[in-house]
């Protein structure tokens, strides 16, 4: 097992090289300078390259950028002048990943409950307006449904604040909810194909047969094995939720990092686009690495190798 | 003389579908005694495991059962139960054996918790002398090394192996009546033959009765004491081993003997039965056997045939039995066996 863990993170580090040296290197096509004032002069510019170290060739612009990033430094913003990268990404890592792991952990809550309750009442009424819930959680983008809720509950009726960060509890709640909601049509989905396959397979035939209540059926066999798989969901559904999420950060004015990375395409701010990019994907793989070990710990049939 | 633990009266089990109501079971009727083992055999689609599901309460939501059908089991009509009544039968009174042991299994519960289930639920016990108890149970059915493996999940295990654990959780709480549907179909034929004899030593070690269900009539011989023949939701014949399987009297019992290998069939007289079985959302008038069978009287497409007493223990339903019928001549299989059974007959003389 720490073997498999161990490989496994080796090759993480080398698909994050590979990660860093295509945004690098596509930083490079990317149009456009950062320094497009005007105002500048020849010799202010020069000035300004060398600072950042752009009058190198490329080819050792790239090695330094790597073994900056192998020691977490990942340059110095070109807009926050002074400001480390790495800082800036420090200060708002923080706030995104608990709106993140918020959404998560509400979405697929309620996405069990609403899973569950789906199949035992399999094609009754319930079920039928859990699938267009479900249906339409998944087809609408959480930032349509960022503002329909801002609108609703910020002007509509203002029960909620929809801006701001780390005041309250309650300014969570909006863009959790826009968040949480496509994980919970996912795993609501999921959930409910998973537990009406195990409600007709041969073991709970079996159960039944062991003279086991329903109830006692759906809690000792049904549930435990409808919801290991809902496991392999948690990495796809993280990665909706970062890309999800800059633009959620930007409706409800959250410093969080996607909003930092929303603002850093625009101005051509290549150190924080470079570096969030990494961060994203480090985070993803990280997540899909964690749920694969916590699949094999719940799942007595997968075992790490 | 016989001591029945079970009767079975004229049980009809109708199924509701879009296309109409489908008669899987019209009209069973049987005694299943103490200590015995009943075959019950037939094609696919007879209706075998629609009785055995309807015998442990656990029949498809679309299924109707008619008034008049009586499950009589100690002094009392399985039909009228509530669930949470058929609840304390299932796996204790009742147990039943299924055929797949690769699905039968819960892949995420060990498999000495899956055996201790009945116990906790039906004896009362606690946790860890159901898990004491479960692994006598293991012992008892010939799992090798069982303390070692009572921690074990299911995908750690053979076919033959897991096998071994369904008949374990089925015995369990010590039920009269086993019922088996299929229980090796899905095994290699040593491993059948390994459960099936598993099966019979554990029959003599708890006197329980045997419901056995199965389309291949080679393993019949081996296991039952009495064989019933079903045919399009009915029973057609039923009567000893012996009875059935030397002096059969039914065509379609002698169509299923046919096409069932014995150590003296040449290769090559293997005969499959010709024909279909009829559609069960109408069946036909008469005797619903007759479309495919050679020696089909004039009366069989009009009127249904009762059973006609071959002797105490032995009926049939055909109207070959009929004293106005025409003598006919049974295939040559047949009347081999016919004659053996002249030879056993006259033996026991
Ligand atoms: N829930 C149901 N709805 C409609 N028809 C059903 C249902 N269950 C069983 N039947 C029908 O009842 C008939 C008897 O089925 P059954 O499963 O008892 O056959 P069987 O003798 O066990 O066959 P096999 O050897 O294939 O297991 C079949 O025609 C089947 O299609
Ligand atoms: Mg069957």
């Amino acid at each position: 097992m720490w073997k498999y863990i161990l490989k496994r993170l080796g090759w993480l580090v080398f698909t994050l090289f590979l990660v860093i040296t295509a945004t690098f290197f596509l930083m490079q096509i990317m149009p456009g300078t950062p320094f497009n004032n005007p105002k500048l002069t020849p010799d202010a510019l020069a000035q300004l390259k060398a600072t950042y170290g752009l009058d190198l060739p490329l080819w050792q612009q790239y090695l330094n950028y790597l073994i900056g990033a192998a020691h977490g430094d990942f340059g110095i913003s070109f807009q926050y002048q002074n400001q480390p990268v790495s800082m800036l990404i420090g200060q708002r890592l923080p706030v995104s990943a608990a709106l993140g792991a918020q959404a998560l952990v509400v979405g697929v809550v309620a996405g069990l409950i609403m899973g569950a309750v789906s199949a035992r009442n399999k094609n009754n009424k319930i079920d039928g307006v859990l699938g267009i819930l479900s249906t339409l959680g998944i087809s609408v983008p959480s930032f349509i449904l960022g503002i329909v809720l801002v609108y609703l509950f910020g002007f509509q009726w203002p029960i909620f604040p929809v801006s701001g960060w780390g005041d309250s509890f309650s300014e969570t709640i909006l863009p959790t909810i826009a968040l949480a909601v496509s994980p919970a049509a996912i795993t609501t989905r999921f959930v409910r194909s998973e537990m009406i396959e195990s409600l007709s397979s041969d073991y709970v035939q079996l159960a039944k047969a062991k003279g086991l209540s329903d109830k006692e059926i759906v809690n000792k066999h049904a549930y435990r094995n409808s919801m290991i798989p809902v496991l392999t969901l948690i990495g796809p559904m993280a990665a909706g939720l970062l890309t999800g999420s800059t633009l959620i950060e930007q409706i409800f004015s959250i410093p969080g990092i996607g909003q930092q990375f929303v603002l850093s395409i625009p101005s051509k701010d290549f150190p924080v686009i470079m570096g969030t990019t990494i961060v994203y994907a480090a985070m993803l793989m990280f997540m899909i690495l964690i749920t694969d070990i916590l699949t094999a710990i719940v799942d007595p049939r997968v075992r790490l190798q | 003389m016989s001591n029945p633990i079970l009767k079975v009266e004229n049980l009809h089990v109708n199924f509701n579908t879009y296309a109409g109501t489908v008669q899987a079971i019209r009209d069973v009727s049987f005694d299943l005694n103490k200590g015995e083992t009943l075959a019950i055999v037939g094609e696919s689609g007879s209706g075998k495991s629609v009785t055995t599901k309807t015998l442990m309460g656990l029949n498809a939501k679309n299924a109707s059962i008619p008034d008049n059908s009586r499950l009589l089991f100690k002094d009392r009509n399985l039909l009228d139960l509530t669930e949470e009544e058929w609840q304390s039968v299932r796996g204790n009174e009742i147990a039943m054996i299924f055929q797949d042991p690769m699905t039968s299994l819960d892949p995420t519960m060990k498999i000495g918790m899956q055996i201790a289930e009945p116990l906790m639920k039906h004896r009362e016990m606690k946790k860890e002398d159901a898990l004491a108890r479960a692994l006598e149970l293991m012992q008892g059915v010939g799992i090798p090394n069982a303390e070692e493996h009572i921690n074990d999940y299911p995908h750690q295990w053979s076919g033959g192996m897991r096998q071994r654990a369904v008949v374990a959780i089925a015995l369990a709480a010590d039920p009269e009546i086993l019922i088996a549907d299929e229980p090796t179909t899905a095994l290699d034929v040593t491993i059948q033959a390994q459960i099936l004899t598993l099966m019979k030593k554990l029959q003599r070690e708890t006197s329980s009765s045997i419901i056995f269900i199965t389309h291949d009539l080679g393993v019949v011989a081996g296991m039952a004491d009495r064989v019933a023949v079903m045919y399009a939701g009915k029973i057609v014949e039923y009567g000893t081993v012996d009875e059935i399987f030397f002096n059969p009297q039914h065509p379609y019992t002698w169509g299923l003997l046919n096409s069932m290998p014995t150590t003296d069939t040449a290769v090559g007289t293997l005969e499959a039965i010709p024909g279909t079985p009829p559609d069960l959302l109408e069946p036909p008038k008469g005797d619903a056997f007759a479309p495919r069978n050679a020696f089909a009287l004039a009366i069989d497409s009009k009127e249904e045939p009762p059973f006609f007493k071959v002797s105490d223990t032995h009926y049939a339903a055909t109207w070959l039995l009929d004293e106005r019928a025409p003598k006919v001549t049974p295939p040559a299989q047949i009347q081999k066996r016919w004659a053996r059974w002249q030879e056993i007959q006259g033996q026991e003389a």
